[in-house]
């Protein structure tokens, strides 16, 4: 096993209060949608928490942002544009996690600080941060007051219209982060990507060398 | 300014049948009254026969209309100083009474309307916009002119405060007048004698009065006392600036009183679509559903040319009555539950209503699932309760996906443990084979 350097402090300072405040968002979201059914705090209260931490979200996104566009590390979110390329290596992760991996098969991917993710990693997180997140804040940001942003909110077809954005991001948010959370397990011990991602230092297989 | 009754009706006074005024000097010695005293010689002629007790001119038919008028209050009134001629000038004297033909007192008052608009131009065009004059112009008779609220031979100076009972309002809106007595509002008018407490007029607007859903001047009202208060929602209520446009007060000012979600046709650009929506939502025999009110604006839409309609909802109460209801505000309702929870009460309510000819809402009644169905967000998509109104079908998205994702390690950790359990078969067969 070798150690490397993946995860600067500015990430990882940006991955767990984005974690927590993912977990806010998605139980106070809940709370404020679901009223009659859940009673974990006043509905007052799950509006102001969930406003908060949206904020506090936005403002993460940001150390996320700037640490990466002054980086050179953002290479790990460049896109493969090769199609062949890049759906022969998903087809090959997709194989291994539903199969190579529990015959001892080694990850076709190999990590490093400029090469962090596996395609299907690269595709969902190019997803969610330079997409599903944006959107949203900004629908967020309307929903939190709604006169303020009355013209926007209009121009784009309706409260109702932005507000089912929200909420539709929000179901694919609450999928991701339970599937997030179990991936993360799938290391070569259950707590290797955790530790990881409080350390910053991934341990990795050595690379076969062409002789294997 | 000239005065009218020299100018109008001074010849006509030099020919008057003096035999008349004569022999009602000489019945009827009622215009020795204090306040008599002060009008014209004319006036008192006038009088002389008019204050009489009884004095009617009967109108055929069974019908009379009263022709008495109290001298006294008269003189003491703000047209005492105009004198009879001043708003009669078309009563020629030399021919009085004559045989001028009058269908009835109501189409009399009616008329009488043209000879204020004389003086008081500037209210007559203010009236001219009111739903009282659009209810008139569509035919209702009945509906409330000059007269109805000014009695014209005993109307008082504007200075002189407005009391409680004696309102002209109370006369056709009564168990409204009711409501508003026993309020916050009228106890305070009333019993606590605050003259700055709100009387009709104070909210409603004494000439150019509007239907009470119809725009914001009622919201409007209420703030130009309660100056404070967008700043005093603000500080609890999320949100603040939306509720206040979305929620009538009183639908939380009044809490006794039951609520409804209305959504009004709006429609830029011109375009006929309340009548054709009105039309459609009519032949409509079960009511509206989430389908048809769809269907319905996409028509209008289609058929609209260059304008849009859309439906901009509101939550208010039901009745005139309970708009008055309002309470102290310490009773005001601030449980947001009340509006923000599955099934709550307002939104089981729901009203179309398109603005009539007359300027009056004309309510249909809907389904109340257009507020929950997935169409909800492109017919009803200006009015959205987190919680209340929202869509059925999300919720339900968000369970498959929530499901869809515990599956996900439930399923991989079988797959795990499935293939694992092949291959330990697999290798055992071969080191058996």
């Amino acid at each position: 096993m070798n150690k490397i350097f993946l995860h600067p402090l500015p990430v990882r300072i940006w991955h767990w209060v984005n974690a927590l405040g993912f977990l806010t968002m998605i139980v106070t979201g809940l709370q404020i949608r679901y009223v009659g059914l859940m009673h974990l705090m006043s509905f007052s209260t799950a509006v102001s928490l969930h406003n908060s931490a949206g904020f506090v979200l936005i403002a993460n996104f940001f150390i996320w942002l700037v640490f990466y566009l002054f980086s050179d590390r953002i290479r790990a979110y460049h896109p493969e544009l090769n199609p062949a390329k890049f759906f022969r290596g998903s087809f090959r992760q997709i194989r291994y996690y539903s199969y190579g991996m529990f015959v001892g098969e080694p990850n076709p991917h190999h990590v490093s600080p400029y090469n962090k993710f596996n395609p299907l990693q690269i595709m969902t997180y190019q997803l969610i941060m330079f997409i599903l997140v944006p959107i949203q804040f900004v629908t967020g940001v309307m929903l939190w007051d709604v006169k303020r942003f009355g013209a926007t909110i209009e121009s784009l077809g309706g409260l109702r219209v932005v507000d089912t954005i929200h909420v539709l991001i929000f179901i694919i948010f609450v999928g991701y982060i339970i599937v997030h959370a179990y991936l993360g397990t799938l290391g070569h011990t259950p707590s290797a990507h955790f530790k990881a991602m409080f350390t910053g230092y991934e341990e990795v297989e050595e690379k076969p060398s062409a002789a294997h | 300014m000239a005065n009218p009754l020299q100018v109008g009706a001074g010849a006509n006074l030099r020919n008057f049948s003096w035999a008349m005024a004569v022999f009602c000097l000489a019945s009827f010695p009622v215009i020795a009254a204090d306040g008599v005293a002060d009008l014209s010689d004319q006036d008192k002629i006038c009088l002389a026969c008019h204050s009489q007790e009884g004095f009617n001119k009967d109108l055929g038919k069974g019908k009379k209309m009263s022709l008495n008028i109290k001298g006294d209050d008269f003189a003491k009134s703000v047209h005492g100083a105009i004198g009879c001629a001043g708003c009669h000038s078309d009563v020629s004297l030399d021919k009085h009474p004559g045989n001028k033909k009058i269908p009835s007192t109501r189409e009399y008052s009616i008329g009488a309307t043209q000879v204020c608009q004389g003086c008081h131009e500037d209210k007559a065009k203010l009236y001219e916009g009111s739903i009282h004059a659009a209810m008139l112009r569509a035919g209702n008779r009945a509906a409330p002119v000059c007269v109805d609220c000014h009695s014209p031979h005993s109307v008082k100076p504007k200075s002189v405060t407005d009391t409680i009972t004696g309102l002209s309002c109370k006369k056709c809106h009564e168990p409204i007048f009711n409501a508003y007595a026993e309020s916050m509002h009228g106890q305070a008018r009333g019993k606590l004698g605050h003259v700055e407490a709100p009387i009709c007029a104070d909210c409603h607007r004494a000439h150019d009065v509007t239907a009470p859903s119809v725009g914001t001047h009622l919201k409007d009202a209420c703030l130009s006392c309660h100056t404070g208060a967008v700043e005093t929602h603000r500080v609890w209520l999320p949100n603040a600036g939306r509720h206040l446009e979305a929620v009538s007060c009183p639908a939380c000012h009044a809490p006794a009183a039951q609520r409804r979600v209305d959504l009004r046709l709006s429609e830029t650009g011109g375009g006929n679509g309340a009548a054709e929506f009105g039309e459609s939502a009519r032949a409509a025999v079960n009511g509206l559903d989430a389908e048809s009110l769809w269907n319905l604006l996409r028509k209008i839409n289609q058929n609209g040319g260059q304008g849009k309609a859309s439906l901009q909802g509101r939550l208010e109460v039901r009745t005139g009555v309970e708009a008055h209801q309002l309470a102290d505000k310490s009773r005001a309702i601030r449980d947001c539950n009340s509006c923000h929870s599955d099934g709550a009460d307002p939104f089981q309510n729901v009203i179309v209503s398109v603005i009539g000819p007359d300027g009056r809402p004309v309510r249909f009644s809907t389904d109340k699932g257009v507020l929950s169905s997935l169409m909800s967000v492109g017919s009803v998509s200006g009015f959205y309760a987190i919680g209340g109104t929202r869509v059925k079908l999300l919720d339900v998205l968000l369970g498959v996906v929530f499901i869809g994702a515990v599956s996900v390690p439930v399923g991989h950790l079988s797959m795990k443990w499935f293939i694992r359990r092949r291959e330990r078969k697999n290798a055992e067969q071969r080191a058996n084979s």
